[in-house]
């Protein structure tokens, strides 16, 4: 069974270089190499492997930016509730961002909150991909 | 180092179930028009005798147990002396015992609730919902002024596991009468075929293409079969639970938030589940790791 799940990754592999590659694929692949902060070359273009919540974060630190980030992750939070696609480590991040906010940690706050809007984000888009891709996986 | 394995476990699942979306890629059967159950069960009890050629396909009430032979060999030696043996006895006194205006649970079911199991989840035309056996538990004590019980363990378990124990040997006979029920179990196959949780894992990922590969030490189940042995004591709770008590276990296992034990979706959810296993016997309780 091992030897299985090895062949079918290494042509997963294959198949994945030999198929022209989206800009999605190569931020993801990027990001995941080098984390955030990284540059690289797409396109002919030049990009940097943050995520747009991390830009947004990337602002002086003091508690006005600090509230209105963690309102901003609040209000995706709630958006991705109400599609019923939450991830559980969410709430514990809004949670310690709130913490931070009220302890004066305004950076902490930020990048917490930008990690959680994050979350939110991603379970949104989960929703939508599942909705349009999940029939695939039925046996026929 | 926990969360990269986890990751790459994830990865690993996800392309044994890209790969398997590959070879068995559906083109219909995601509308009302196109859904068709009979055929959606017939294709996945094929997709598993083609996997797991050996195995009769009236063994796959024992879940992995029917797959791996070393856990099996385990699993029966727990069963000589059945750790949901005292919750039988307990769930037959509770099933027996009388409302308060009288009435008991005899009263509320047909054939005064004594091997009735294999019957649901079914549809019920009046409510416009699936009706599980621990809803119709519930509505039952509703309905002669008792408090209802608590969804996932305890009482109810108990009572549903006494209740599955009547039923033993009985065929799964789970109908769909109309569109309303039909469109009840294509939300069902949906909910079980989608990917949700910070890990992006579906039901099937772990009991379709995941099933009798290891999960860290774990051999996931099959999906057929898995319901009929529900309830089950699980060794790792240490107790009885019922079948959507796991189903929330499983979604917090993927990161997610759990979805409503006995909402729409989880009824929905066992409702596909046990028209997959239709035509197998109900054989709860079971014992599980």
């Amino acid at each position: 069974m091992k030897k299985t799940i090895s062949l079918v990754s290494v042509l997963m592999m294959v198949s994945g270089g030999v198929a022209a590659q989206s800009f999605d694929d190569a931020f993801n692949s990027q990001r995941a190499m080098y984390g955030k902060g990284h540059s690289f070359t797409f396109e002919g273009q030049t990009y940097i492997t943050d995520h747009p919540e991390e830009v947004a974060a990337a602002v002086e630190a003091n508690a006005d930016n600090a509230a209105k980030l963690l309102a901003a992750a609040k209000e995706q939070h709630s958006q991705v509730v109400a599609l019923d696609f939450g991830w559980t480590l969410t709430k514990g991040l809004l949670k310690a961002s709130a913490k931070s906010l009220a302890d004066g940690d305004f950076r902490k706050s930020m990048d917490t909150s930008a990690q959680a809007q994050y979350h939110a984000r991603m379970g949104i888009a989960q929703y939508h991909q599942s909705q349009a891709e999940w029939i695939m996986a039925v046996p026929q | 180092m926990k969360i990269i394995k986890s990751l790459l476990m994830g990865a690993s699942l996800a392309m044994v179930a890209s790969a398997a979306s590959v070879s068995y890629a559906a083109t219909s059967g995601n509308t009302l028009a196109t859904v068709d159950p009979e055929a959606d069960r017939l294709a996945l009890q094929s997709y598993f005798q083609k996997r797991f050629p050996k195995v009769q396909v009236e063994d796959y009430v024992n879940g992995i147990y029917a797959l791996d032979a070393p856990s099996r060999e385990q699993w029966q030696d727990i069963e000589e002396f059945p750790p949901y043996e005292f919750d039988i006895e307990e769930g037959e006194e509770l099933f027996n015992e009388a409302f308060a205006n009288g009435k008991s649970y005899a009263d509320c079911f047909a054939n005064g609730g004594i091997g009735i199991r294999q019957n649901f989840p079914r549809w019920d035309e009046a409510q416009g919902q699936v009706v599980t056996l621990e809803l119709a538990i519930n509505q039952c004590r509703e309905a002669n002024n008792e408090k209802a019980l608590g969804w996932k363990k305890g009482k109810i378990a108990k009572i549903s596991a006494y209740m599955a124990f009547t039923s033993r040997d009985n065929v799964f006979d789970v109908q769909i009468p109309n569109d309303d029920a039909k469109a009840a179990y294509l939300d069902g196959k949906q909910s079980f075929y989608t990917r949700r949780g910070q890990l992006n894992m579906s039901c099937a990922n772990c009991h379709v293409a995941g099933a009798n590969i290891l999960i860290r030490a774990d051999l996931p189940g099959p999906t057929l079969g898995q319901v009929t042995h529900f309830p089950v004591f699980r060794s790792k709770w240490g107790e009885l639970g019922t079948l959507q008590r796991r189903y929330g276990g499983c979604q917090k296992n993927v990161r997610g938030e759990p979805q409503k034990t006995q909402g729409d979706k989880f009824r929905n959810l066992e409702f596909f589940q046990t028209y997959m296993s239709n035509g197998l016997v109900v054989n709860g309780p079971g014992s599980r790791k």
